[in-house]
């Protein structure tokens, strides 16, 4: 029993991790109708920020937030006006996903160029020390990043439902020729979002540097759980991409202990395999997401 | 007009380029085999052999990815296939020029498991589910240790000679590698230019139209997937056997999946040469690096290819084979608003006794959400009959021509169509009733782009003949007939309007349906030419084909229907003689508008 | 006020419109008929920003506009309410009404326009709430245009506001633009529904093919024969 608690809570958290890193992917392409493969390399650019502004000026590295989110919004809002803006109307879908498939490679070498195969360990500052909870033990930085997705996720929904600028993104995924009827400037809400989907991933590499080391592919393998946690949540859906990540966390917890470590994945990829091909509007339907699509 | 005088010079100039175009690659092709000959250095073979390998994966990945226009990023499942297929079965003393042929089987059955539920996803979520399976591909291959050697890897024993395709000098293996390259393009090459491509490429640019024109777009996809995985498979034995090692992580690697589709979209996404152009551009750049630059460049490569396909999908999306045709002057419609005309057809002014029942629709259902879009509707169509469907926008009539074509399934009634046999069939999907001869149109136009005017109308005719000559003489005629004559050479998307409703009905004409339906095709189309159009319809009907006609042009619609149908709210609310259609009570309030009457 | 000169547009290498022209006057109301694929809807679009014309101009109270984004178009107070209504599904009827007065200008006033055009149109009052979506397809023609004013437009476009509606309803869309125009907004419509707009408008163009081949005031375009033929089936 305690064993299972404890399976149960580890998977909770590492549905946390997932969904801090989903968000972003699911906002973006809920809003601009784009797949962002460069999404988890995002994640990677944030981490590796991070391990240097940490060890480089010897701050906490919740406190490099205050940078990197920033960053990561610039380069998120620089890829949606100078990769995918002038593709948005390409006639075919591979295009844009050449685009980011493009820019993910040129990252990650990059990162292979400046930092080498090599991991990069971000002094933690006692994130990893347990605490106990009743009978379970998490670490120190799984809560908090529980805890901030927790926020992110109902902060995003707040201000998408409740700010004129929220509004006017959401009305811009729902139809985006009336939007500019009514006015909207569509360039500049998906340059906009797409900046905000980045920020989310750099809020999240400043919470998840301290527990995994930085490597130039550690994106990837993030990014491919990321794609399952949105495609279950239902594409463009922010609450389903949260319960969405908590699934997959305990799925992979549990098929973990039960089955086999090094069938996790297997068995996550053949979850989403299913779901894309027989429910592709995801688990929670298509009621919660910003917009009606389905692939 | 300067342009027709101008024509036969341009035709004259094209067949010229054309030869220059196959001299060009036959002298690159030759290069690749000469060069590392010529200079005999280790390096610079490895280098050609690499070419060699990466081009023909890439050009069995553009049989998917680019005619079928199903943008895999698993591929590399295939190639890993054939390369543990290999290894394995060399492990046990069999040869690879057998174990190839196994591997290439393994990967046509994983290809078909794999692609078949895919279909139904497109663009980015095709390309998510291929990656998908890959990764659990290769997590299956790192957990079943004892047939793979799981993280370790395996070796192939060191036998040496032909038979194990293992060699000490480089020159045979290059001779391997060029000759798989042959086999790809030449396969590739045979299936763009017969029936096959040109149904993967309409299959790609318009399912639904590709569905209409009678094309099986499952089967020509399975089809495609199977090839392009066999071949993928057959390139994957032979690059292990060079490799001498293998280990699932660079076996199943997304990293060589998106080289292999970047190569092809580099040098020109769906076109026959363009992956050999790309991989002979790019694969230098990696093998310099890794050559020259050695530890200290890691990543360089990588960083290079993802800039120049940044690059490519921004400045050059057609590749280089787009900049090459650019340069060769692919001429495009130069439109004066000259447009053809529909050749003038004079039918005979009694029209012919109108025949048996060839369609009949009895008590068709339809609900979308609280919405009854079609209700209790029947009727029968009669051979050599044209029938005009009117009513107001939102009445359902294109729904209604959806559930006669197959394109959407009725909640209640039914549609049976009499088959040539003389039988009745109630056909469920495009493919059979564009095979019991019933043709369709689309009110929103739905060119394949990416093709030129005459091969449009070829689609429709590959569902009468199997040859490419034969599909290509129907169409050309066919052409002509609807006044497309001078645009044969067009790409489709350059027509006007008009054009291309024009276009919408010579490619169903070119099928020579039985029963024609006919979405809104008088729309846009010249004043003077309506009267044509009207002509061309008596004239097709003459020779027995039934027409339903959706027409919002009151004139057509008066002068060319036996019986006239009024469809209001998905409701037939009149039926019978056009001229007493038109002043029915309920018709005027529904559809012509109450001072129609007072006019 | 609004002045369309020699207009030719298009989408990519797909010409539509060949050298229309039209005009304008404070306070009126006029049509633009002709059959689909006429090039109306494209009309529409190039005057709000949508498309720009491949080449000629546009100009409202004088200003160039045939380069201007479709927000600053909205700015210089014309306001186009698209064919099939266009709604934002998954948000009220309050929140589509609110996307309406979305740039500064309107946003300001956008309590007292509110007023006015629950005025105007006093069912949508009772839906204020309601997922736009879950209207009939009359309410939404009417929250459409609600929406359309709720920018406070000087010039407010219409494109094919009878598409897809019962003949009832149509008879109610017509008399909410006929009150539209009666506030003194100025009124461009573009129509299948030949009789109705001729009957509400004071001015009339026929489009065909892309080409203007008529304008008259709109009761000697009713009497005209060949819109009568062309149009009526008579």
């Amino acid at each position: 029993m305690q064993t299972f608690l404890q399976i149960i809570a580890n998977g909770l958290m590492l549905g946390g991790l997932f969904a801090i890193v989903a968000v972003g992917l699911t906002l973006i392409f809920g809003i601009v109708k784009v797949v962002n493969f460069a999404h988890g390399e995002f994640l990677m650019v944030g981490m590796y920020a991070t391990y240097l502004l940490t060890t480089g000026l010897g701050v906490h590295p919740y406190a490099t937030a205050i940078a990197v989110v920033p960053i990561l919004f610039v380069l998120g809002a620089l890829t949606q006006r100078f990769l995918i803006q002038p593709l948005m109307n390409a006639r075919d879908e591979h295009i844009q996903i050449f685009a980011t498939v493009g820019l993910s490679t040129a990252l990650i070498n990059l990162a292979l160029l400046l930092f080498g195969a090599d991991i990069a360990n971000t002094p933690n500052y006692q994130l990893r020390s347990q605490v106990e909870i009743g009978p379970v033990r998490l670490l120190q930085g799984q809560l908090w990043v529980f805890l901030a997705a927790i926020l992110l996720v109902t902060g995003l929904q707040l201000f998408l439902k409740r700010t004129n600028i929220g509004r006017a993104i959401r009305a811009t995924a729902q139809n985006r020729a009336a939007a500019r009827l009514m006015g909207i400037n569509d360039r500049f809400v998906y340059i906009l979002t797409f900046g905000i989907g980045a920020a989310c991933v750099g809020l999240g590499s400043a919470l998840i540097a301290p527990l995994y080391p930085s490597s130039p592919t550690i994106g990837t393998y993030f990014v491919l759980i990321a794609f399952v946690v949105v495609v279950l949540g239902g594409l463009g859906s922010i609450p389903g991409a949260f319960f969405g990540a908590l699934l997959i966390g305990l799925v992979d917890a549990l098929s973990g202990f039960y089955i086999g470590s090094d069938l996790r994945e297997a068995v996550v990829f053949g979850i989403f395999l299913v779901i894309l091909i027989l429910k592709p509007s995801g688990l929670f339907g298509t009621r919660m997401s910003l917009s009606h699509v389905s692939p | 007009m300067t342009e027709t005088a101008t024509r036969p010079a341009t035709a004259l100039e094209r067949t010229n380029r054309q030869t220059l175009g196959w001299a060009a690659l036959g002298l690159l092709l030759a290069a690749l085999l000469v060069v590392p000959i010529v200079v005999g250095d280790e390096f610079v073979y490895h280098i050609f052999i690499t070419i060699c390998l990466f081009a023909a994966l890439s050009t069995a990945w553009n049989i998917v990815g680019g005619y079928a226009g199903q943008l895999s990023l698993g591929h590399a499942i295939f190639y890993g296939i054939g390369a543990y297929a290999g290894v394995i079965l060399v492990n046990m003393g069999v040869s690879p020029w057998f174990g190839m042929f196994v591997g290439a089987g393994v990967a046509v059955v994983a290809a078909v498991v794999v692609s078949y539920p895919c279909f139904r996803l497109h663009g980015p979520f095709f390309a998510l589910a291929t990656i998908a399976f890959l990764e659990v591909f290769r997590v299956l291959a790192l957990h079943f240790r004892d047939l793979t050697g799981g993280a370790t890897g395996l070796m192939i024993p060191l036998k040496i000679g032909w038979e194990w395709m293992v060699f000490r000098e480089r020159l045979p293996a290059l001779l391997i590698a060029f000759g798989m390259l042959l086999v790809c393009l030449a396969v590739a090459w045979a299936i763009r230019s017969r029936r096959l491509g040109f149904q993967l490429v309409a299959t790609r640019e318009r399912e639904s139209a590709a569905r209409a024109a009678g094309v099986a777009t499952v089967r020509v996809r399975l089809i495609a997937v199977s090839v392009s995985a066999a071949l993928s498979a057959m390139v994957g034995t032979f690059h292990a056997m060079y490799l001498t090692y293998i280990e699932p992580a660079s076996m199943f690697s997304l990293q060589l999946s998106i080289q292999i589709a970047m190569f092809a979209l580099i040098g020109g996404i769906g076109t026959i040469w363009g992956p050999l152009l790309g991989a002979v551009l790019l694969v230098p750049i990696t093998e310099f690096a890794r050559g020259a630059l050695g530890a200290e460049a890691i990543g360089l490569h990588g960083f290079v290819y993802g800039l120049v396909l940044m690059l490519v999908v921004l400045f050059m999306p057609d590749g280089i084979m787009g900049v090459l045709s650019r340069f060769s002057g692919a001429r495009k419609a130069q439109d004066g608003g000259d447009e053809g005309h529909i050749a003038a057809a004079s039918p005979s002014r009694t029209p012919p006794e109108i025949g048996k029942p060839v369609l009949k629709v009895e008590n068709l259902e339809k609900h979308f959400g609280g919405l009854h879009v079609t209700n209790d509707v029947s009727f029968t169509l009669r051979e050599g009959e044209i029938l005009g469907l009117i009513g107001p926008n939102g009445a359902g009539k294109t729904t209604l021509f959806n559930m006669i074509s197959g394109f959407l399934a009725p909640d209640g009634g039914s549609v049976s169509v009499l088959g040539r046999d003389g039988t009745w069939h109630s056909p469920s999907d495009p493919g059979e009733y564009a095979a019991l001869g019933v043709g369709r149109t689309f009110q929103i136009v739905q060119p394949f782009a990416a093709m030129s005017v005459e091969e449009n109308i070829m689609v429709g005719a590959f569902h009468r003949f199997h040859a490419v000559a034969d599909a290509r003489e129907a169409a050309r005629q066919t052409a002509h007939r609807m006044g497309l004559g001078r645009y044969l050479e067009d790409e489709a998307s350059s027509l006007t309007i008009g054009g291309l409703k024009r276009l919408e009905v010579a490619r169903v004409m070119a099928m020579e349906p039985r029963v024609l339906l006919l979405d809104e095709v008088m729309a846009g189309i010249n004043r003077a030419d309506v009267r044509r159009a009207v002509d061309l319809m008596l004239s097709i009907r003459e020779t027995g084909v039934s027409i339903i006609a959706i027409e919002h042009v009151m004139q057509a619609v008066m002068a060319l229907s036996d019986r006239v149908i009024v469809l209001n709210s998905g409701e037939i609310i009149a039926e019978g003689d056009p001229k007493e259609v038109v002043r029915d009570p309920q018709v005027i309030e529904a559809y012509l508008g109450k001072e129609f009457a007072d006019a | 006020m609004l002045e369309v000169r020699d207009v030719h547009s298009g989408y990519g290498s797909t010409v539509i419109l060949q050298d229309v022209s039209l005009r304008v006057d404070e306070g009126e109301v006029v049509t633009i008929v002709g059959a689909n694929g006429a090039g109306k809807t494209t009309t529409l679009r190039t005057i709000s920003g949508l498309v720009t014309p491949v080449a000629g101009s546009v100009h409202f109270d004088g200003e160039e506009i045939s380069k201007l984004q479709p927000h600053e178009v909205v700015d210089r107070g014309i306001t186009l309410i698209p064919e099939g209504r266009q709604l934002f599904p998954d948000m009220s009827v309050r929140e589509n009404l609110m996307m309406g007065a979305y740039r500064r200008a309107a946003r300001s006033a956008q309590a007292q326009t509110l007023e006015e055009v629950l005025d105007l149109f006093p069912r949508l009052g009772e839906r204020l709430e309601q997922h736009a979506s879950s209207l009939s397809g009359g309410e939404q023609q009417m929250v459409a245009i609600a929406r359309g004013m709720m920018a406070r437009p000087r010039l407010l476009m219409f494109d094919e506001p009878s598409l897809g509606l019962a003949p009832i309803i149509v008879e109610q869309v017509f008399d909410v633009i006929s009150k539209v125009a009666r506030t003194g907004t100025t009124v461009l419509i573009v129509e299948q529904n030949v009789f109705h707009t001729l009957k509400a408008a004071d001015r009339g163009y026929v489009l065909e093919n892309g080409e203007m081949v008529l304008d008259d005031a709109a009761d000697a375009l009713l009497r005209n024969d060949h819109v009568r033929q062309a149009y009526l089936g008579i």
